[in-house]
């Protein structure tokens, strides 16, 4: 055996603990990988939830858009001029004429169960009304029930009723001797061209199915990342790790990175379908998708495993976990905008890392925001991951101490 | 004579659970409160307001600025006057900072005063579709006011006087009423279905641990063991939650009319019906699954899972008409898509009996199997155990 001189010994000696230490970590990484693997629950929620939630969601917003909403117009005068009023309605995309009921009561009643949702009413005598240039009234009734049904209905009507006002207008204009080029201009010298920005169609499937599926994927890692302390001082083989003498922050450490792997694992499968096969807008790139995700995934860990270190065993973990997880979508803004939320509460919806993923995934998604806008976002969430992990260390050290002058 | 002495017993000894365990009882009496309060809170203001615009004048003359009058009077819009160049309208939607935007070409007072067509833009975010159907609706309402006071002002300049105006104007109003939530309120909408699903989930999950908790204990034999029916036992384990469940659905719904103005109509007592038929689904179903849980970790981590997918099949939001026929007959097994809808029937809409009773009956039809099935899930899952039983008596014994 060939003989060491002093450094070459430290090299050696160095090199030995390096490799213990690597295969102490290998150890500890594979254990963790049965552990989760072994844990059947959690095991199918990880493995099924993320991506069931997404095809389940696609398939509830197949039909993308809130169109065809169902109409039923009362023509109790039968003319010419009221069948131009039924063609104006016929022609707009956002409503289907599917039915003619005789009276108000009848649409009443149809209105009332919800088989429709639009009604309009012309009145009789309309047609003579509006040739011998008398005011008519056309009544225009909505369920405003449903907001989504309600809000596009109602910018229908109020196109379709611009456009027949000018139309009628117009008419009644020459009627009355004014010239047909002055009429016109009247009416129509100016035009409003809309544009919808970020989402052209308008399509509902764009703007909430990949949300909804990231809000059950971010609450599987909850679950999971509630477990990170608890799932070991919570149970009996502590004792053993405690006495084999392991760093507790490397035991942590290397836990941590497996459950962030797997996590990332998890949402990989999710933006494939909703990106590649679904066709989903991504207008920034997949790397800062990713490196925004990941952030995020760190900082989401970070909590559970807060909540994790408060919790006296599993089933409150997951309920604190849970507590936060659930709520976090409607708080974060992502539908129903941060900005009508009351003035003193906007605040407390930042301090979770979910509002910053889902405003971040919205700018990622549709805005085509670049590393410039985001890196507020990467710098925020990697700050809270600090402050949870910090927050959690201190926690479980504390309990540690008082236990043991208990 | 059934003996409720036993029934009572039982209730008694869950209730004493429910009082030594502190995060199950915050869990059955705080928590659906605190859920409440907290998107009451998000959901108060109810209407989306404020909109910020950024208008961009490229013209600056007198007819632009009554375009720019017309938005800045308009209650639903804010206008940002920082955000005044269509780069700055580019860069002010992309970072969030105005929602809508006017464009006013830099010739529009000229081709008016030329008699030429002329167009304003108007654009608006639909990132998220909340600003953008509902800015859409806001841009059609103030350009059809404008438009007709452009009109009635060209008119006037005809010669015309002022009643001639009205007469040619109003030759035909369209009059349109929007019926049951007529200021387009977002509580009205929306935040019933969140209360309805926060008791579907709180009444789930704290009796789905009745039976998970008294395994994990080893005290499950007891119940096995006792010379007590097994209906008595489910009816004495469900009575607390029943209890509590209605106690918080009635203080929700109170809270919610109160504080939160949500429109809570129609008739009272079909009200406590459906709260009735809903509670007993909820404290059986949740029963059943406690009964063939594996444990209270399992229970709470799927049942929490399961809240997004529920609200959105429901048909709440998004329109049933427009979901799939599979995933609708599949929400139409859901207790919470029957309550949800029926709840939303009778207080927004008022209906009466006559209206609900297909949802009465599904309801009815749901309590009556599921608290059946309750009963005589209870029975199999004796007789499946007698068989333990046996094992753990001779265990026991043997110590």
């Amino acid at each position: 055996m060939p003989k060491r001189n002093g450094t070459g010994r430290r090299n050696f000696i160095q090199n030995r603990v390096d490799v213990i230490m690597f295969s102490q970590s290998r150890a500890i990484m594979k254990r963790e990988l049965s552990y989760m693997w072994r844990d059947k629950g959690l095991r199918n929620i990880l493995l099924i939830v993320p991506l069931l939630g997404l095809l389940l969601f696609v398939g509830v917003y197949s039909y993308q858009r809130v169109d065809n909403i169902s109409t039923a117009i009362v023509d109790l005068d039968k003319s010419s001029a009221s069948q131009q009023v039924i063609t104006g309605l016929k022609n707009s995309q956002d409503l289907q004429v599917i039915a003619y009921p005789n009276n108000y009561d009848h649409l009443r009643e149809l209105i009332k169960k919800g088989e429709v949702i639009v009604g309009v009413v012309i009145p009789e005598n309309y047609g003579k009304d509006v040739a011998l240039g008398h005011q008519t009234k056309v009544a225009v009734l909505i369920d405003g029930t449903n907001m989504i049904y309600a809000t596009n209905a109602t910018s229908a009507i109020l196109t379709v009723t611009r456009t027949l006002g000018a139309e009628i207008g117009i008419k009644t204009l020459i009627a009355q001797g004014i010239q047909p080029n002055q009429a016109l201009e009247a009416y129509q010298s100016i035009e409003f061209r809309e544009e919808a920005w970020f989402n052209p169609t308008m399509n509902y499937a764009y703007f909430l199915v990949l949300a909804f599926a990231l809000n059950m994927w971010q609450q599987c890692c909850t679950l999971t990342s509630c477990m990170n302390i608890i799932g070991e001082n919570g149970v009996r083989s502590w004792l053993q790790i405690k006495a084999s003498g392991m760093s507790t922050l490397k035991l942590f450490f290397c836990k941590s990175l497996v459950h962030i792997g797997i996590f990332m694992l998890m949402v990989l499968p999710v933006y494939f379908f909703a990106f590649g096969i679904f066709r989903f807008p991504l207008t920034s790139g997949w790397p800062l998708l990713l490196l925004f995700t990941f952030v995020f995934t760190i900082s989401l860990h970070s909590l559970g495993t807060l909540m994790s270190s408060i919790s006296g065993n599993a089933v409150n973990a997951t309920r604190f976990g849970m507590v936060i997880a659930l709520p976090s979508f409607v708080i974060s803004g992502f539908t129903w905008p941060l900005e009508t939320m009351p003035q003193w509460f906007q605040p407390l919806a930042w301090i979770l890392p979910q509002t910053w993923f889902f405003q971040g995934i919205n700018y990622l998604t549709f805005k085509n925001q670049g590393w410039e806008f985001m890196s507020r976002y990467i710098f925020v969430l990697g700050l809270m991951a600090v402050l949870f992990y910090s927050a959690a260390a201190l926690y479980a050290h504390s309990v540690k101490t008082l236990f043991r002058k208990g | 004579m059934i003996d409720v002495k036993q029934i009572l017993n039982i209730a008694h000894y869950e209730v004493v659970h429910i009082f030594k365990d502190l995060i199950l009882f915050l869990i059955v009496f705080a928590a659906p409160l605190l859920y409440a309060a907290l998107f009451g809170m998000i959901y108060i203001s109810g209407t989306l307001q404020h909109v910020p615009l950024g208008i961009v004048d490229l013209d600056h003359s007198a007819e632009s600025r009554a375009v720019v009058s017309a938005f800045e009077n308009a209650a639903n819009f804010q206008v940002i006057p920082e955000v005044n160049t269509y780069a700055g309208l580019e860069e002010g939607m992309k970072n969030g900072a105005v929602r809508a935007g006017v464009v006013i070409p830099k010739d529009y007072s000229q081709k008016l005063s030329q008699h030429q067509l002329t167009q304003i833009l108007t654009v608006y975010d639909s990132s998220n579709l909340i600003y953008g159907y509902n800015t859409r609706k806001y841009f059609q309402t103030v350009l059809n006011t404008f438009s007709a006071e452009h009109t009635a002002a060209y008119l006037g300049g005809l010669g015309m006087t002022k009643q001639e105006i009205t007469n040619v104007m109003d030759a035909v109003s369209f009059r349109m009423q929007v019926w049951y939530n007529p200021t387009f309120s977002y509580v009205t909408f929306l935040f019933m279905g969140l209360v309805i699903m926060i008791l579907h989930q709180i009444g789930l999950l704290s009796i789905g641990l009745t039976v998970t908790r008294e395994k994990e204990r080893n005290s499950w034999i007891q119940f096995l063991c006792a010379a007590v029916p097994q209906w008595k036992i489910f009816l004495g384990k469900a009575l607390p939650y029943f209890i509590a469940n209605f106690f918080n659905y009635g203080l929700l719904l109170w809270i919610s009319a109160r504080f939160v103005n949500v429109k809570i109509g129609g008739s009272l007592a079909l009200i406590l019906l459906l709260g009735l038929l809903f509670n007993v689904i909820l404290v059986s179903l949740g029963f059943i699954i406690s009964l063939y849980a594996p444990n209270s970790l399992q229970v709470t981590r799927y049942l929490m899972l399961l809240s997004v997918p529920l609200f959105v099949i429901s048909g709440y939001t998004w329109p049933a008409t427009h979901i799939p026929m599979v995933l609708n007959g599949l929400a139409r097994l859901m207790p919470y898509t029957w309550m949800a809808e029926g709840f939303r029937l009778a207080t927004v809409k008022g209906l009466g009996f006559d209206y609900l009773s297909t949802t009465i009956l599904v309801m009815t039809i749901m309590a009556a199997i599921t608290t059946c099935f309750a009963l005589s899930v209870t029975e199999g899952r004796f007789l499946c155990t007698a068989r333990a039983k046996s094992r753990l008596i001779k265990i026991l014994y043997r110590r």
